[in-house]
């Protein structure tokens, strides 16, 4: 009745123990009840672990595969869950496996590009099984937003929106400030000014003209 | 190492079945047209494929017969044609490819990548020897830049950037990583969604 999963790559073997779910109907060769998984990769220790490890594993390393498709290496997966991934350097990615046994640390796995596409390959596999009747409650692929990919781009290309805004307001300021200022408005007069400048047309210094005499 | 049934156990973050190309309600998923930016990686990423098969013009149309898309590319010149919506190549076409024929053109790339996988691990390896990998990459590069020369137009900077041997020797690392993880049926839906990458 115990059924074995096995998926092969290159550098890592996974091996998938369970049960099929008579009373849910599964065929002989399927798996309904996972009972264990253990993990194999060449030259590293392996792992082993059960349900909730395995789907641990996938809900990291998945997402991460993904989003290095889109040139985006973030972390995935906290301290305080059993697994995360981050990239080290280029190339280079390190795999971090928490045990909540105290006497055991953590264990840290650097793969290279070509170990961890195996990874994800086996992951792949596994996920793809028509022979695991059991869901494997993983995140979906979808397209990122451009706020996940602002991080692809270099800090230059960045900053360079708003600070050409920046040097384009000042400009704009400085040449505002170089312009001469208007003229100031002259006060507007009333009728009773334009009236008292008319009547005194004897200005000082300007003799006003004689009557002239009148016609003969 | 054993890690511990007693550690929490995480949360879904999403209850989609892989695989799932309709909603809930049954019906046909839209198929989103792919963008221009799009477009040049997906056509960069058959080129890759093409450099490392030196017959991979033929083995595309091989795959496509394969795969049952007989009828909408019948052969290598509506393939070829599909392809040149690629803003980068020196006779592209206006418009945008429709959603059908961009998923069969990236389930062709993928099914591809799955059958030159180990070529590509090859490459990516750092457990090889220096030297040989060092030999394999000048190869297979050399072999990209003829074929971009040939079919892209040299005035477009993304051409002009990808031959460039500072810049372009990282963009040509991170193609052949993105076929290495998006190989196979699995990698369909990654790099379906990448290619669906909002603009930035």
């Amino acid at each position: 009745m115990k059924q074995t999963l096995r998926y092969d790559q290159i550098s890592c073997r996974l091996e998938v123990d369970g049960l099929p779910d008579v009373s849910a109907g599964h065929a002989l060769d399927a798996v309904g009840i996972l009972t264990g998984w253990r993990l194999q990769w060449a030259g590293r220790p392996e792992l082993e672990g059960q349900r909730e490890h395995l789907v641990a594993l996938m809900e990291v390393v998945l997402p991460y595969a993904r989003h290095l498709i889109s040139g985006v290496g973030r972390r995935f997966g906290d301290a305080d869950r059993p697994v995360s991934i981050a990239p080290k350097a280029e190339g280079s990615h390190r795999l971090s496996l928490r045990s909540s046994q105290g006497d055991q640390a953590t264990l840290d796995l650097d793969l290279d590009d070509a170990e961890l596409a195996d990874l994800v390959r086996v992951l792949d596999q596994l996920r793809l099984d028509r022979r695991l009747a059991l869901p494997l409650s993983v995140p979906s692929s979808r397209p990122l937003r451009g706020r996940d990919l602002i991080d692809r781009l270099p800090l230059h290309r960045r900053l360079a929106a708003p600070l050409g805004g920046l040097a384009a307001l000042a400009t704009a300021a400085g040449l505002v400030l170089l312009l001469p200022p208007p003229p100031a408005p002259t006060p507007s007069k009333g009728p009773a000014a334009s009236s008292s400048a008319s009547g005194s047309s004897s200005t000082p210094g300007i003799p006003s003209p004689p009557p002239s005499a009148p016609a003969p | 190492m054993v890690l511990d049934p007693s550690a929490p156990s995480p949360v879904p973050l999403a209850a989609v079945p892989a695989g799932s190309s309709s909603d809930a309600s049954g019906a046909p998923e839209q198929v989103p047209s792919l963008s221009r930016r799009g477009l040049e990686r997906l056509d960069l990423l058959l080129l890759c494929l093409e450099a490392l098969d030196l017959n991979g013009g033929e083995a595309m149309v091989w795959m496509s017969e394969q795969l049952g898309y007989g009828q909408l590319f019948p052969n290598r010149v509506e393939l070829w044609k599909r392809r040149c919506y690629n803003p980068l190549r020196r006779a592209c076409r206006r418009g945008e490819l429709a959603g059908q024929e961009s998923d069969a053109l990236i389930r062709i790339l993928c099914q591809m990548a799955d059958r030159l996988y180990p070529m590509l691990r090859t490459l990516l390896s750092s457990t090889e020897p220096a030297e040989l990998a060092a030999q394999r990459w000048e190869l297979f590069q050399t072999r990209l830049a003829d074929l971009v020369r040939e079919r892209m137009n040299p005035r477009r900077s993304g051409v002009q950037k990808l031959l460039d041997p500072a810049a372009g020797d990282a963009q040509v690392r991170r193609m052949v990583r993105t076929l290495a993880l998006g190989a196979g049926s699995g990698g369909f839906e990654r790099l379906r969604a990448s290619l669906l990458d909002a603009a930035v």
